[in-house]
Protein backbone atom coordinates (compact mmCIF):
# COMPACT_ATOMS: atom_id res chain seq x y z
CA UNK A 1 0.00 0.00 0.00
CA UNK A 2 1.21 3.82 -0.67
CA UNK A 3 1.01 6.29 1.49
CA UNK A 4 2.15 9.78 2.20
CA UNK A 5 5.38 8.39 3.66
CA UNK A 6 6.44 6.92 0.06
CA UNK A 7 5.90 10.20 -1.34
CA UNK A 8 6.21 12.88 0.68
CA UNK A 9 10.06 15.30 0.66
CA UNK A 10 11.60 15.39 3.77
CA UNK A 11 13.80 18.08 3.53
CA UNK A 12 11.35 21.13 3.22
CA UNK A 13 12.50 24.97 4.38
CA UNK A 14 9.91 26.54 6.61
CA UNK A 15 8.68 30.16 7.66
CA UNK A 16 8.40 31.69 10.64
CA UNK A 17 5.42 33.83 12.20
CA UNK A 18 7.01 37.12 12.74
CA UNK A 19 9.26 37.25 9.55
CA UNK A 20 8.55 39.71 7.52
CA UNK A 21 7.10 39.00 4.17
CA UNK A 22 10.51 40.39 2.32
CA UNK A 23 12.17 37.80 4.45
CA UNK A 24 9.78 35.05 3.27
CA UNK A 25 10.10 36.58 -0.89
CA UNK A 26 14.05 35.97 0.02
CA UNK A 27 13.53 32.65 1.90
CA UNK A 28 10.80 31.16 -1.18
CA UNK A 29 13.97 32.06 -3.98
CA UNK A 30 16.53 30.67 -1.61
CA UNK A 31 14.67 27.50 -1.01
CA UNK A 32 14.04 26.71 -4.64
CA UNK A 33 17.71 26.96 -5.17
CA UNK A 34 18.45 24.38 -2.66
CA UNK A 35 15.89 22.27 -3.82
CA UNK A 36 16.36 22.68 -6.87
CA UNK A 37 12.78 23.02 -7.30
CA UNK A 38 10.56 26.06 -7.63
CA UNK A 39 8.64 26.72 -3.98
CA UNK A 40 5.17 28.33 -4.47
CA UNK A 41 4.10 27.02 -0.99
CA UNK A 42 5.90 26.98 2.39
CA UNK A 43 4.68 26.28 5.97
CA UNK A 44 4.83 28.65 8.84
CA UNK A 45 6.06 26.78 12.29
CA UNK A 46 6.73 27.87 15.78
CA UNK A 47 9.80 27.24 17.62
CA UNK A 48 8.70 23.59 18.68
CA UNK A 49 8.44 22.88 14.62
CA UNK A 50 4.52 22.87 15.32
CA UNK A 51 2.74 23.83 11.91
CA UNK A 52 0.85 27.30 12.74
CA UNK A 53 0.23 28.15 9.31
CA UNK A 54 1.23 28.29 5.08
CA UNK A 55 1.87 30.91 3.38
CA UNK A 56 1.66 30.08 -0.62
CA UNK A 57 2.24 32.52 -3.63
CA UNK A 58 -0.73 33.41 -4.34
CA UNK A 59 -1.12 35.14 -0.59
CA UNK A 60 1.90 36.99 -1.95
CA UNK A 61 0.19 38.04 -5.38
CA UNK A 62 -2.90 39.40 -3.42
CA UNK A 63 -0.73 41.08 -1.24
CA UNK A 64 1.63 42.69 -4.55
CA UNK A 65 -1.49 42.82 -6.67
CA UNK A 66 -2.82 46.99 -6.51
CA UNK A 67 -6.57 46.61 -5.31
CA UNK A 68 -7.59 48.71 -7.99
CA UNK A 69 -5.43 47.48 -10.89
CA UNK A 70 -8.40 47.02 -12.94
CA UNK A 71 -8.46 50.82 -13.74
CA UNK A 72 -4.49 50.25 -15.91
CA UNK A 73 -6.18 48.85 -18.69
CA UNK A 74 -6.86 51.93 -20.07
CA UNK A 75 -3.84 53.75 -18.36
CA UNK A 76 -1.39 51.89 -20.52
CA UNK A 77 0.39 55.44 -21.47
CA UNK A 78 0.98 56.00 -17.69
CA UNK A 79 4.37 55.11 -16.54
CA UNK A 80 4.12 54.43 -13.24
CA UNK A 81 7.39 55.18 -11.35
CA UNK A 82 8.71 54.15 -7.61
CA UNK A 83 5.44 51.23 -7.80
CA UNK A 84 7.92 48.17 -6.85
CA UNK A 85 9.70 50.56 -4.74
CA UNK A 86 6.39 50.95 -2.57
CA UNK A 87 5.24 47.32 -2.76
CA UNK A 88 8.88 46.44 -1.60
CA UNK A 89 9.02 48.71 1.29
CA UNK A 90 4.77 47.67 2.21
CA UNK A 91 6.54 44.04 2.07
CA UNK A 92 9.40 45.24 4.86
CA UNK A 93 6.81 46.16 7.32
CA UNK A 94 3.77 43.13 6.78
CA UNK A 95 4.79 39.79 8.99
CA UNK A 96 4.09 36.30 7.74
CA UNK A 97 1.68 35.80 10.32
CA UNK A 98 -0.56 38.12 9.02
CA UNK A 99 -1.30 37.37 5.48
CA UNK A 100 -0.98 32.92 6.19
CA UNK A 101 -3.17 30.82 5.93
CA UNK A 102 -4.28 29.03 9.29
CA UNK A 103 -6.60 26.65 8.14
CA UNK A 104 -4.20 24.27 6.87
CA UNK A 105 -5.24 20.84 5.57
CA UNK A 106 -2.56 17.75 6.96
CA UNK A 107 -2.22 14.10 6.53
CA UNK A 108 -0.44 11.53 8.20
CA UNK A 109 2.31 9.20 7.09
CA UNK A 110 -0.30 6.35 7.09
CA UNK A 111 -2.54 8.65 5.00
CA UNK A 112 -3.25 6.19 1.65
CA UNK A 113 -1.63 8.61 -2.15
CA UNK A 114 -5.23 7.68 -3.19
CA UNK A 115 -6.99 9.43 -0.11
CA UNK A 116 -4.58 12.56 -0.88
CA UNK A 117 -5.09 12.84 -4.31
CA UNK A 118 -8.87 13.24 -3.84
CA UNK A 119 -7.97 16.07 -0.85
CA UNK A 120 -6.26 17.65 -3.62
CA UNK A 121 -8.73 17.40 -6.56
CA UNK A 122 -11.35 18.37 -4.21
CA UNK A 123 -9.94 21.44 -2.55
CA UNK A 124 -7.73 22.73 -5.08
CA UNK A 125 -4.22 22.37 -3.11
CA UNK A 126 -1.28 21.47 -4.38
CA UNK A 127 1.04 20.59 -1.11
CA UNK A 128 -0.26 19.48 1.97
CA UNK A 129 1.92 18.75 5.09
CA UNK A 130 2.39 15.22 6.64
CA UNK A 131 2.09 15.82 10.34
CA UNK A 132 2.50 12.93 12.94
CA UNK A 133 2.45 13.49 16.43
CA UNK A 134 2.55 17.55 15.96
CA UNK A 135 5.35 16.95 14.26
CA UNK A 136 5.74 18.08 10.79
CA UNK A 137 7.67 14.77 8.86
CA UNK A 138 7.54 15.71 5.39
CA UNK A 139 5.45 17.31 2.15
CA UNK A 140 3.52 15.99 -0.15
CA UNK A 141 3.40 17.94 -3.65
CA UNK A 142 1.29 17.64 -6.02
CA UNK A 143 4.10 17.40 -8.78
CA UNK A 144 5.71 14.49 -7.20
CA UNK A 145 2.44 12.68 -6.44
CA UNK A 146 1.88 12.87 -9.95
CA UNK A 147 5.10 11.43 -10.97
CA UNK A 148 4.80 8.59 -8.51
CA UNK A 149 1.61 7.93 -10.07
CA UNK A 150 2.94 7.81 -13.50
CA UNK A 151 6.16 6.20 -12.89
CA UNK A 152 3.59 3.22 -11.43
CA UNK A 153 1.17 3.44 -14.23
CA UNK A 154 3.54 3.04 -16.64
CA UNK A 155 5.52 0.02 -15.52
CA UNK B 1 -19.41 46.98 -8.20
CA UNK B 2 -16.66 44.40 -7.19
CA UNK B 3 -17.75 40.50 -7.30
CA UNK B 4 -15.35 39.41 -4.74
CA UNK B 5 -17.02 39.04 -1.18
CA UNK B 6 -15.44 38.84 1.21
CA UNK B 7 -17.00 37.08 4.06
CA UNK B 8 -16.98 35.06 7.32
CA UNK B 9 -19.16 32.26 9.20
CA UNK B 10 -20.17 34.25 12.17
CA UNK B 11 -18.59 32.27 15.16
CA UNK B 12 -15.42 33.08 13.07
CA UNK B 13 -12.78 34.44 15.15
CA UNK B 14 -11.76 38.21 15.54
CA UNK B 15 -8.33 37.31 14.51
CA UNK B 16 -9.38 35.70 11.49
CA UNK B 17 -11.10 38.64 10.30
CA UNK B 18 -8.21 40.68 10.58
CA UNK B 19 -6.07 38.41 8.73
CA UNK B 20 -9.08 38.57 5.90
CA UNK B 21 -8.92 42.75 5.87
CA UNK B 22 -5.38 42.87 5.38
CA UNK B 23 -5.13 39.78 2.45
CA UNK B 24 -8.33 41.03 0.45
CA UNK B 25 -7.33 44.65 1.01
CA UNK B 26 -11.34 45.50 2.12
CA UNK B 27 -12.06 48.02 4.81
CA UNK B 28 -15.21 45.44 5.65
CA UNK B 29 -16.46 42.29 5.30
CA UNK B 30 -19.83 40.31 5.45
CA UNK B 31 -20.77 38.04 8.21
CA UNK B 32 -22.91 35.01 7.24
CA UNK B 33 -25.37 32.65 8.87
CA UNK B 34 -24.86 28.89 8.81
CA UNK B 35 -27.21 28.29 5.62
CA UNK B 36 -24.70 31.82 3.94
CA UNK B 37 -27.24 34.34 4.48
CA UNK B 38 -26.33 37.86 5.47
CA UNK B 39 -26.17 38.34 8.75
CA UNK B 40 -23.71 41.52 9.34
CA UNK B 41 -20.47 43.33 8.76
CA UNK B 42 -17.64 43.85 10.59
CA UNK B 43 -15.66 46.87 9.27
CA UNK B 44 -12.16 47.79 10.18
CA UNK B 45 -13.66 50.57 12.61
CA UNK B 46 -15.40 47.58 14.43
CA UNK B 47 -12.67 45.88 15.10
CA UNK B 48 -11.12 48.58 16.78
CA UNK B 49 -13.55 49.01 19.02
CA UNK B 50 -12.96 45.86 20.34
CA UNK B 51 -9.10 46.60 20.49
CA UNK B 52 -10.35 49.62 22.43
CA UNK B 53 -12.53 47.10 24.56
CA UNK B 54 -10.01 44.67 25.33
CA UNK B 55 -12.15 41.96 23.70
CA UNK B 56 -10.10 38.48 23.40
CA UNK B 57 -8.79 37.93 19.65
CA UNK B 58 -10.77 35.11 19.68
CA UNK B 59 -14.15 36.70 20.18
CA UNK B 60 -16.63 35.83 17.82
CA UNK B 61 -17.66 38.03 14.75
CA UNK B 62 -21.52 37.58 15.86
CA UNK B 63 -20.83 39.84 18.95
CA UNK B 64 -18.93 42.48 17.41
CA UNK B 65 -20.95 43.05 13.90
CA UNK B 66 -23.35 45.69 13.18
CA UNK B 67 -26.38 43.82 12.05
CA UNK B 68 -28.46 43.79 9.56
CA UNK B 69 -25.98 44.90 6.33
CA UNK B 70 -27.46 47.49 4.06
CA UNK B 71 -28.62 46.44 0.54
CA UNK B 72 -29.16 48.14 -2.73
CA UNK B 73 -29.59 46.33 -5.81
CA UNK B 74 -27.79 45.58 -9.04
CA UNK B 75 -30.18 47.55 -11.05
CA UNK B 76 -30.26 50.68 -8.72
CA UNK B 77 -28.40 53.79 -10.10
CA UNK B 78 -24.72 54.51 -8.85
CA UNK B 79 -26.81 58.17 -7.40
CA UNK B 80 -29.34 56.10 -5.83
CA UNK B 81 -26.91 53.96 -4.43
CA UNK B 82 -24.58 56.53 -3.21
CA UNK B 83 -27.16 58.66 -1.71
CA UNK B 84 -28.10 55.63 0.59
CA UNK B 85 -24.59 55.76 2.00
CA UNK B 86 -24.60 59.03 2.74
CA UNK B 87 -27.73 59.14 4.48
CA UNK B 88 -26.71 56.06 6.64
CA UNK B 89 -23.47 57.25 7.26
CA UNK B 90 -21.91 54.06 5.86
CA UNK B 91 -19.26 53.25 3.39
CA UNK B 92 -20.68 50.32 1.61
CA UNK B 93 -23.66 48.60 0.11
CA UNK B 94 -24.01 44.80 -0.35
CA UNK B 95 -25.84 44.31 -3.96
CA UNK B 96 -28.45 41.86 -4.32
CA UNK B 97 -29.17 39.88 -7.78
CA UNK B 98 -33.36 41.65 -8.76
CA UNK B 99 -34.89 38.71 -6.75
CA UNK B 100 -32.77 39.93 -3.67
CA UNK B 101 -32.41 36.78 -2.11
CA UNK B 102 -28.60 36.24 -3.27
CA UNK B 103 -25.76 39.00 -2.65
CA UNK B 104 -23.95 39.01 -5.84
CA UNK B 105 -21.60 41.67 -4.82
CA UNK B 106 -20.12 45.21 -3.23
CA UNK B 107 -20.11 48.86 -3.73
CA UNK B 108 -17.99 50.46 -2.23
CA UNK B 109 -16.35 53.75 -2.28
CA UNK B 110 -13.31 53.00 -3.59
CA UNK B 111 -14.40 51.04 -6.35
CA UNK B 112 -16.78 53.77 -7.45
CA UNK B 113 -13.22 55.89 -7.36
CA UNK B 114 -11.86 53.16 -9.67
CA UNK B 115 -14.76 53.85 -11.98
CA UNK B 116 -14.47 57.40 -11.92
CA UNK B 117 -10.97 57.33 -12.31
CA UNK B 118 -11.15 54.98 -15.24
CA UNK B 119 -13.77 57.27 -16.64
CA UNK B 120 -11.73 60.07 -16.69
CA UNK B 121 -9.09 58.70 -17.36
CA UNK B 122 -10.57 57.90 -21.19
CA UNK B 123 -11.67 61.14 -21.43
CA UNK B 124 -9.86 63.63 -23.82
CA UNK B 125 -9.77 66.56 -21.78
CA UNK B 126 -7.89 64.96 -19.00
CA UNK B 127 -4.75 66.55 -18.01
CA UNK B 128 -2.68 63.00 -17.80
CA UNK B 129 -3.34 63.57 -21.77
CA UNK B 130 -2.24 66.62 -22.17
CA UNK B 131 1.42 67.66 -23.32
CA UNK B 132 3.17 70.46 -21.27
CA UNK B 133 3.34 72.45 -23.93
CA UNK B 134 -0.02 72.35 -25.03
CA UNK B 135 -2.20 73.13 -22.93
CA UNK B 136 -6.05 72.47 -24.39
CA UNK B 137 -7.79 73.78 -20.87
CA UNK B 138 -7.18 76.87 -18.98
CA UNK B 139 -5.48 75.69 -15.64
CA UNK B 140 -7.73 78.18 -13.60
CA UNK B 141 -10.41 75.68 -14.54
CA UNK B 142 -9.17 72.35 -13.47
CA UNK B 143 -9.75 71.41 -9.56
CA UNK B 144 -6.71 71.13 -7.24
CA UNK B 145 -6.33 69.27 -4.23
CA UNK B 146 -6.70 72.12 -2.19
CA UNK B 147 -10.15 72.49 -3.53
CA UNK B 148 -11.34 68.85 -2.23
CA UNK B 149 -9.12 68.49 0.71
CA UNK B 150 -10.59 68.04 4.08
CA UNK B 151 -8.86 71.37 4.95
CA UNK B 152 -7.74 70.78 8.97
CA UNK B 153 -5.64 68.25 9.70
CA UNK B 154 -5.79 66.35 13.34
CA UNK B 155 -2.27 65.34 14.74
CA UNK B 156 -1.00 63.25 17.40
CA UNK B 157 2.54 62.94 19.08
CA UNK B 158 4.48 59.70 18.67
CA UNK B 159 4.65 59.27 22.72
CA UNK B 160 0.63 58.92 23.07
CA UNK B 161 -1.21 55.85 23.98
CA UNK B 162 -3.02 54.07 21.49
CA UNK B 163 -6.30 54.49 23.47
CA UNK B 164 -5.72 58.15 22.57
CA UNK B 165 -5.52 57.52 19.04
CA UNK B 166 -8.53 55.44 18.99
CA UNK B 167 -10.82 57.92 20.03
CA UNK B 168 -9.20 60.12 18.29
CA UNK B 169 -9.82 58.71 14.69
CA UNK B 170 -13.10 57.58 15.76
CA UNK B 171 -14.17 61.06 16.76
CA UNK B 172 -13.43 62.32 13.66
CA UNK B 173 -14.66 59.44 11.81
CA UNK B 174 -10.89 59.35 10.19
CA UNK B 175 -9.54 55.67 8.62
CA UNK B 176 -6.00 57.52 9.80
CA UNK B 177 -4.41 60.04 11.61
CA UNK B 178 -1.44 62.10 11.32
CA UNK B 179 1.69 61.53 14.12
CA UNK B 180 4.41 64.24 15.06
CA UNK B 181 7.23 63.72 16.88
CA UNK B 182 8.89 65.84 19.19
CA UNK B 183 9.60 68.60 17.52
CA UNK B 184 6.33 68.92 15.81
CA UNK B 185 7.44 67.24 12.51
CA UNK B 186 4.96 64.76 10.88
CA UNK B 187 6.59 61.45 11.50
CA UNK B 188 4.53 58.90 10.27
CA UNK B 189 0.61 57.70 10.10
CA UNK B 190 -1.18 55.59 12.32
CA UNK B 191 -4.41 53.96 10.20
CA UNK B 192 -7.28 51.41 11.30
CA UNK B 193 -5.43 48.98 9.72
CA UNK B 194 -2.30 49.29 11.93
CA UNK B 195 -4.18 49.47 14.92
CA UNK B 196 -5.74 45.77 13.71
CA UNK B 197 -1.83 44.28 13.28
CA UNK B 198 -1.45 45.96 16.61
CA UNK B 199 -4.60 44.49 18.03
CA UNK B 200 -3.58 40.72 15.94
CA UNK B 201 0.38 41.08 17.65
CA UNK B 202 -1.13 41.35 20.68
CA UNK B 203 0.49 44.54 22.06
CA UNK B 204 -1.41 46.23 24.75
CA UNK B 205 -3.32 49.19 23.51
CA UNK B 206 -2.01 51.83 26.44
CA UNK B 207 1.42 50.92 23.96
CA UNK B 208 3.04 54.55 22.89
CA UNK B 209 2.00 55.19 19.29
CA UNK B 210 5.34 55.56 17.81
CA UNK B 211 6.08 51.61 18.52
CA UNK B 212 3.50 50.84 16.04
CA UNK B 213 4.61 53.43 13.06
CA UNK B 214 5.76 51.15 10.01
CA UNK B 215 7.15 53.33 7.58
CA UNK B 216 8.88 56.46 9.31
CA UNK B 217 6.78 58.41 6.52
CA UNK B 218 4.03 60.47 5.43
CA UNK B 219 3.08 60.22 1.86
CA UNK B 220 1.65 63.26 0.49
CA UNK B 221 1.48 65.53 -2.19
CA UNK B 222 1.48 69.66 -2.73
CA UNK B 223 -1.74 71.34 -1.93
CA UNK B 224 -2.01 72.86 -6.05
CA UNK B 225 -1.46 68.90 -7.29
CA UNK B 226 -4.50 68.62 -9.78
CA UNK B 227 -6.72 66.30 -8.47
CA UNK B 228 -5.99 63.42 -10.42
CA UNK B 229 -2.42 63.41 -10.59
CA UNK B 230 -3.35 62.51 -6.52
CA UNK B 231 -6.00 59.85 -7.42
CA UNK B 232 -3.32 58.11 -9.41
CA UNK B 233 -0.62 58.02 -6.13
CA UNK B 234 -3.44 56.61 -4.37
CA UNK B 235 -5.35 54.06 -7.16
CA UNK B 236 -1.47 53.04 -7.63
CA UNK B 237 -0.30 52.60 -4.67
CA UNK B 238 -3.12 51.11 -2.63
CA UNK B 239 -3.59 54.50 -0.39
CA UNK B 240 -6.47 55.44 0.97
CA UNK B 241 -5.51 58.98 1.33
CA UNK B 242 -2.91 61.68 1.08
CA UNK B 243 -1.67 64.52 3.66
CA UNK B 244 -1.51 67.31 1.82
CA UNK B 245 0.94 70.24 2.39
CA UNK B 246 1.58 73.44 1.50
CA UNK B 247 5.49 75.17 0.76
CA UNK B 248 7.16 71.32 1.53
CA UNK B 249 6.48 68.22 3.12
CA UNK B 250 6.29 69.54 6.92
CA UNK B 251 3.82 71.94 6.66
CA UNK B 252 0.74 69.37 6.25
CA UNK B 253 -2.34 71.38 6.09
CA UNK B 254 -5.41 68.76 4.78
CA UNK B 255 -5.95 65.25 3.78
CA UNK B 256 -7.77 64.12 0.59
CA UNK B 257 -9.07 60.58 0.70
CA UNK B 258 -10.59 58.29 -1.98
CA UNK B 259 -14.07 58.73 -0.07
CA UNK B 260 -13.48 62.54 -0.53
CA UNK B 261 -12.73 61.77 -4.91
CA UNK B 262 -15.87 59.66 -4.51
CA UNK B 263 -18.16 61.93 -3.39
CA UNK B 264 -16.94 65.15 -5.14
CA UNK B 265 -15.82 63.89 -8.26
CA UNK B 266 -13.52 62.00 -10.16
CA UNK B 267 -11.41 64.55 -12.43
CA UNK B 268 -9.56 67.62 -12.21
CA UNK B 269 -11.78 69.08 -14.77
CA UNK B 270 -15.15 70.76 -14.25
CA UNK B 271 -16.78 68.91 -17.19
CA UNK B 272 -16.30 65.57 -15.52
CA UNK B 273 -20.18 66.55 -14.11
CA UNK B 274 -21.15 65.19 -17.56
CA UNK B 275 -19.02 62.12 -17.00
CA UNK B 276 -20.97 61.01 -14.10
CA UNK B 277 -24.09 60.91 -15.72
CA UNK B 278 -22.35 58.58 -19.04
CA UNK B 279 -20.78 56.60 -15.52
CA UNK B 280 -24.18 55.98 -14.66
CA UNK B 281 -25.69 54.67 -17.81
CA UNK B 282 -22.59 52.61 -18.15
CA UNK B 283 -22.92 50.49 -14.87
Amino acid sequence: MFTARNVMATTFCTLRADMTIMEAIKLFQRASREEQRRIFGMIVTDEAGRLLGMLSMYDILLFVRPKHVQVWGTMTDIDVPGLMEVVSERAKSVRVEELMTTHVVTVTPDTHVMVILDIMIKKHIRRIPVVSDERIEGMVYLSDLFYFLVDRLSA
Amino acid sequence: MRAQIVSLPAESSIQRAIRRLVKYKVNALLVTDENDHPRGVVSKTDIMAGYYAGLPIDFPLENIMISPPLFCRAADSLESALDTMRSNHIYRLYVTDDNQDRVVGVLAYPDIVGLLYRYCHACNRSVLKQGKDQRLLDERDRIRVRDVMTPSVKWFSEQENLLRIMEGLSAHRFGAILIKDSEGIPSGVISKTDLMRAYMRGIPPETAARTVLTSRSVISCDDGAFLEVALQKMVLSDLQRLFVYQRGPHNIVGVFSLSDAARSRSGSCYACVSSRIKVEGMR
